[in-house]
């Protein structure tokens, strides 16, 4: 028997209520209503079809059939190059590219001559340019020229978003305007899609980096400028608490209460927008931003799925090796 | 000098925490502030440099009326030394000592962290001073022990000669013996610059050996106000405990069996 006056009418609160059920009930007629209008419907039949074919219970998959046509054309990937001597007017036979060699090739047409008004076998001798690992070259090239877009977009961005930062952060910004303004602005950034910006861009500034650069940098900027600014704010208070009392100025305050402390974040945010970079980087070349999107629309408009496998290639090592470094950067600096 | 005019402190949620409150600190006194927690310590010193501002009544140092134009010049003339250290963990103790200087350092010099070398010299000369050797220059605030982050807070708190130290709860996070080097330090600098010091304490033992002038506080308003010889156990009991406080005698209970009897204490919550 509890001790009189203890008070017993309590319990702690129940982790759902008949309210959840109902909600989660409206929630499921929803995601059954845009499932249907998604076609998530269909895409399971598809997909069962598609699995059910490859363990050979049913006949036909559209899935697998599509997939396989790709795959097909897609495999192998191009690495080389061969170009007819004759349309490259510039070539020095005696001095080569590297890791080139002339083949001769004989081609045999069939020909009416019209003399004797006979079919006469005619010998044709073409000289290609063998470059075996050309087209591979290619690509390295344009990849690095994507890294400069990404480099430089990511420079831009932190650039862009260092001061918005610092208007955008609650305690640091002077007044309410400034905080609002530079709220505004980095929401606005970051609401604007690359490749729309990018679009725009290159109507403004031609084909070419420049639009890629300014697209990706302006974009992340918003980005960046959100975090870093969320990262003043939830900084340690106590190191800027010790300066503010001696009267250091807001801005050394920053500078030496809280920099040191939010250093391995930004370089973690910088490095996430880095890899963001390089992939949007890859992406916004197809509305003619620079880099190797270019080269892919290219290709992928003139059906050589060959060379679309070289890129997708040159793109997925490129990413993955940004990530190894990226994260012995991180393990270094914290 | 800090003189308090009648100063009053009403937080917004109606909080009474310094109710007219009147004292004058003279140049170069070690005075410490005893009391229970929430009686208002804390917020008295932060009145000194600016960090509470007051409902009602006034501050001034040597004369001068901390307003909110005066406030930046004179919060170079006061220090603080913090309970938790407050020192930026992930900078260099070098950082952290210089930081002190920050106030007079230009914009330019400050981002570049470029010092000047009677500086650079004096943070050594400081740091050589709280006991600490330049191979600590280099090493990361966080990493250093409680008592040794207390010793580069001194050192950084002593950078521009202030006038005032305000020491709020210093030694609260340190063991006996290190609390009492780290008041011995702050003492020694002070009585060798005539720098004055207002330090709340929680420790009654430390307040007597180390104070000049002992002033206790309790629900906002000053009870005592004296020497440390003055300040008596009554005192302290009537201090820490006020009209509640009731001698009882030690009970002794009769050890009867292994199990350990509590002597009967009277519910408190009846």
């Amino acid at each position: 028997m509890p001790a009189t006056g203890t008070a017993l009418h309590w319990q702690l609160d129940a982790p759902y209520t008949a309210r959840h059920v109902l909600i989660i009930l409206a929630l499921l007629v929803v995601i059954l209503f845009t499932g249907h209008r998604t076609e998530m419907d269909k895409m399971v039949v598809m997909s069962a079809q598609a699995v059910g074919n490859l363990v050979g219970v049913v006949d036909d998959s559209q899935v697998v059939r599509g997939l396989s046509r790709v795959g097909q054309s897609m495999w192998p990937p191009v690495m080389g190059e061969k170009e007819e001597i004759a349309r490259l007017p510039n070539l020095d036979k005696n001095n080569l590219p590297w890791f080139s060699y002339i083949e001769v090739q004989e081609r045999i047409e069939q020909r009416l001559n019209p003399q004797t008004l006979q079919m006469e076998k005619e010998t044709e001798r073409l000289e290609y340019l063998v470059q075996p690992v050309g087209y591979l070259w290619t690509v390295l090239i344009k990849m690095i020229e994507t890294f400069e877009i990404a480099i430089w977009g990511t420079l831009l961005s932190i650039i862009v978003s260092a001061p918005l930062a610092y208007y955008a952060a609650r305690n640091y910004s002077p007044n309410g305007t400034t905080y609002t303004l530079a709220r505004g602005t980095i929401s606005l950034l970051r609401s604007a899609p690359e490749l729309i910006v990018a679009l725009f861009l290159v109507l403004a500034y031609g084909f070419g980096p420049i639009a890629g650069v300014l697209a990706l940098g302006l974009h992340a900027a918003g980005f960046l400028g959100k975090f870093y600014a969320e990262d003043i704010e939830n900084a340690d208070k106590k190191p800027q608490e010790a300066l503010e009392a001696i009267g250091a100025g807001k801005l050394k305050t920053l500078w030496y209460g809280v920099m040191p402390q939010v250093m391995p974040q930004y370089i973690a945010y910088s490095m996430y927008i880095l890899d963001r970079n390089l992939r949007m980087a890859t992406v916004i070349g197809l509305v003619g931003a620079g880099g190797i999107g270019q080269e892919l629309k290219g290709r992928f408009d003139m059906f050589q799925y060959g060379h679309v496998a070289t890129i997708l290639l040159a793109i997925f090592i490129a990413v993955f090796l940004l990530d190894q470094f990226s994260a012995r950067l991180r393990a270094k600096l914290i | 000098m800090i003189r308090f005019n009648s100063l009053s402190k009403v937080w917004p949620d109606g909080t009474q925490a310094v109710s007219n409150v009147s004292l004058v600190i003279p140049r170069g006194q070690f005075c410490v502030v005893l009391g229970p927690s929430g009686a208002g310590k804390s917020t008295l010193l932060r009145a000194v440099n600016g960090l509470m501002k007051p409902t009602e009544g006034s501050v001034s140092i040597d004369g001068v009326q901390l307003t909110t134009s005066s406030e930046r010049a004179l919060r170079q003339r006061v220090a603080m030394i913090h309970q938790h250290f407050n020192l930026t963990n992930r900078m260099s103790v070098a950082g952290n000592v210089l930081s002190g200087l920050l106030p007079v350092v230009s914009t330019a010099r400050a981002l570049l962290g470029w010092f000047r070398t009677e500086h650079r010299a004096k943070a050594c000369e400081l740091l050589k001073g709280v006991g600490l050797s330049p191979a600590h220059l280099q090493r990361r605030a966080g990493d250093l022990s409680g008592g040794q982050q207390q010793r580069v807070g001194i050192a950084r708190a002593f950078m521009l000669d202030p006038e005032v130290v305000l020491a709020d709860e210093p030694v609260a996070s340190l063991d006996p013996k290190i609390s009492r080097d780290i008041l011995t330090l702050v003492r020694d600098a002070a009585r060798e610059r005539g720098t004055t010091v207002l330090c709340s304490l929680h420790q009654i033992d430390l307040a007597r050996e180390f104070g000049d002038r002992i002033v206790g506080m309790r629900d906002g308003q000053v009870v005592f106000d004296g020497t440390p010889a003055e300040f008596t156990d009554e005192r302290v009991r009537a201090l820490y405990h006020g009209a509640q406080w009731d001698d009882k005698p030690a009970q002794v209970a009769e050890i009867t069996d292994t199990v350990y009897t509590h002597p009967a204490i009277e519910p408190v919550l009846a």
